[in-house]
């Protein structure tokens, strides 16, 4: 009994789905966060009769053939990379990208990270790092004396210092791109790292061609849809109980099969 | 004692093919002919003594049987695919296998023995509904043609619209086989900023056309082979389609209705309870018969 098996990837699959959907939903308040999608496949096929084998010596052929499939699988969960809305926060370190790019964030361990949260804050230093303390490449320095700071949509830090008419330049932010943005790998924390599928990273100049620009005092939020998650929430729960329908079809039909002759 | 197996290969028969859209109520018509066939024989031959008459009610109940599981396996893959982008349901078609009987000496009115037999999986063409995603490689088909992606084994086709870029910018399938366009691989560079694809397939960028999606047709659609992970194959000619409509942002939905689906279940679930009781009839009245011809005997 085939079914049963069959039945019982459906339900796997469903339950990835709802698990994907319970995920964005629980990262719907989260900076920068990419909305994903589970995306399936169905599994081999096993002919047990070929299309277009020849039914006679006259050239006759069959019109279709048994194929038997084998269920579904999750052939990947996709990360869907459209903007998010931008909400002000008018906190000076609070920085959103808009169009493509990423912040480059430099790990404790000298690592790189690629982020779309820009929400960052200063540490005891004085430096640009992000709310876990990270360095944000290429690590820009602010002055305690400074009385505010500004940046522009091409990404450079200027500082008002006391004394000073002309605002002091403190560095230049720079955004990253990918050939391949759905192919970095998440890492919890709004922190992404490179992979061979997303291809290696081009650093760049906010505002140049295909880069973003930054917007200061604006966070970008989730890209998540709550009406599209329940919606596909809703779906993917009908598609587990028809599934699980099946089992109890498929199990019917066993007990049937035990039971025959059984009296 | 008469061999009979439900196979369209045991040569003394000949084959129905039976071409009627609901493949239940094909079932449901072999059920009632099988029965009553098997039944009349038994009549005219408990009273000659001959062979066979009993076991092939078990024989044609047996071939319904085997008929109702693979119904089953096959309603089960299309429940479990119901978010696969761009499945088609398939179907199971049966066919009638007819057993002459040789009438024994002197009997009149023998009737033929027919038996179920699966003929095929046909597949449901029709569209699938078509919902927005908003990913800018998601593409579905609206009317007819397949995309071509190039797979190491050789073109494949799918309508399953779901492209992402590779590391090299191609535009791949979630396996990572290209998608072609009119002149090979699609290959988009971040210079080209925010992609458009037209709905005659051409895809272009901030920085002019990269290259336009080829979608092909074949004149038997139905001849296409499933090959798993969304893929048919074929050895067909595939001919462009003249006027593309490719909708950017959308995916096919797969096409399984799940009212339909739940109903067909319940229908071979019943048709196969049905069959196993009028199994048991039949032995029942075999362990009658063997108790009255015993108390005769005796």
């Amino acid at each position: 009994m085939r079914a049963l098996s069959i039945a019982a990837t459906g339900m796997q699959a469903q339950q990835t789905n709802v698990e994907v959907i319970a995920n964005n939903l629980a990262n719907m308040n989260t900076t920068g966060f990419k909305q994903q999608r589970a995306e399936f496949q169905d599994l081999l096929y096993q002919n047990i009769e070929q299309p277009g084998a020849q039914t006679s010596d006259s050239g006759t052929v069959l019109p279709t053939g048994i194929q038997l499939g084998a269920g579904v699988r999750t052939a990947a969960v996709a990360r869907i990379m459209s903007q998010g809305d931008l909400s002000s926060t008018s906190n000076p370190y609070d920085l959103a990208i808009q169009g493509s790019g990423y912040f480059h964030i430099t790990m404790p361990d000298g690592t790189d990270a690629y982020s779309r949260a820009g929400n960052f804050a200063l540490s005891p230093e004085g430096q640009i790092v992000t709310d876990k303390g990270y360095t944000v490449a290429p690590g820009i320095a602010v002055p305690s004396t400074a009385t505010s700071v500004t940046v522009n949509a091409q990404g450079q830090v200027q500082a008002s210092v006391p004394g000073q008419t002309a605002p002091q330049t403190l560095g230049q932010l720079e955004l990253v791109r990918f050939p391949n943005e759905g192919g970095l790998s998440a890492q919890g924390d709004n922190l992404f790292t490179e992979t061979t599928s997303s291809g290696s990273p081009q650093a760049g100049v906010p505002g140049s061609a295909g880069y973003g620009t930054i917007q200061q005092g604006f966070l970008e939020t989730s890209n998540v849809n709550p009406v599209e998650e329940i919606t596909s929430l809703i779906t993917a729960q009908r598609a587990y109980e028809m599934n699980s329908k099946v089992v109890t079809a498929a199990d019917d039909m066993l007990q049937t099969t035990s039971r025959m002759g059984g009296s | 004692m008469v061999q009979i197996t439900p196979s369209r290969h045991a040569s003394p028969g000949k084959v129905f093919h039976h071409a009627f859209g609901d493949v239940w109520e094909t079932q449901e018509n072999q059920h009632i002919s099988a029965g009553t066939s098997a039944a009349r024989k038994t009549d005219t031959e408990d009273q000659k003594g001959s062979d066979g008459a009993m076991d092939n009610t078990l024989l044609v109940s047996l071939s319904s049987q085997l008929a109702s599981y693979r119904s089953m396996d096959v309603i089960a893959n299309n429940i479990a695919n119901i978010n696969t982008a761009g499945f088609k349901r398939d179907t199971v078609k049966f066919e009638e296998y007819i057993q002459n009987v040789t009438p024994a000496e002197g009997e009149v009115g023998a009737q033929a023995i027919s038996f179920v037999a699966d003929k095929g999986t046909s597949r449901d063409l029709t569209e699938g509904a078509i919902t927005r995603t908003n990913a800018p490689f998601d593409m579905s088909i609206n009317g007819r043609g397949y995309f071509t992606i190039n797979t190491p084994n050789g073109p494949r086709y799918t309508r399953n619209g779901h492209f992402a870029l590779d590391q090299d910018g191609r535009i791949v399938t979630e396996d990572g086989n290209a998608l072609q366009g009119d002149g090979g691989d699609l290959t988009v560079t971040t210079d080209d900023g925010d992609i458009h694809i037209a709905q005659d397939g051409t895809v272009t960028g901030i920085r002019g056309q990269i290259g336009k999606v080829q979608l092909v047709s074949f004149d038997n659609e139905s001849a296409l082979v499933k090959e798993g992970d969304s893929r048919y194959i074929t050895t067909q000619t595939a001919t462009p389609v003249e006027s593309p409509n490719i909708q950017q942002g959308t995916l096919e939905e797969s096409n399984v209705k799940p009212v339909v689906e739940i109903s067909k279940m319940l229908e071979v679930l019943r048709a196969y309870q049905t069959t196993a009781s009028l199994t048991e009839s039949q032995q029942e009245l075999e362990r009658n018969a063997i108790d009255k011809l015993a108390e005769t005997q005796s």
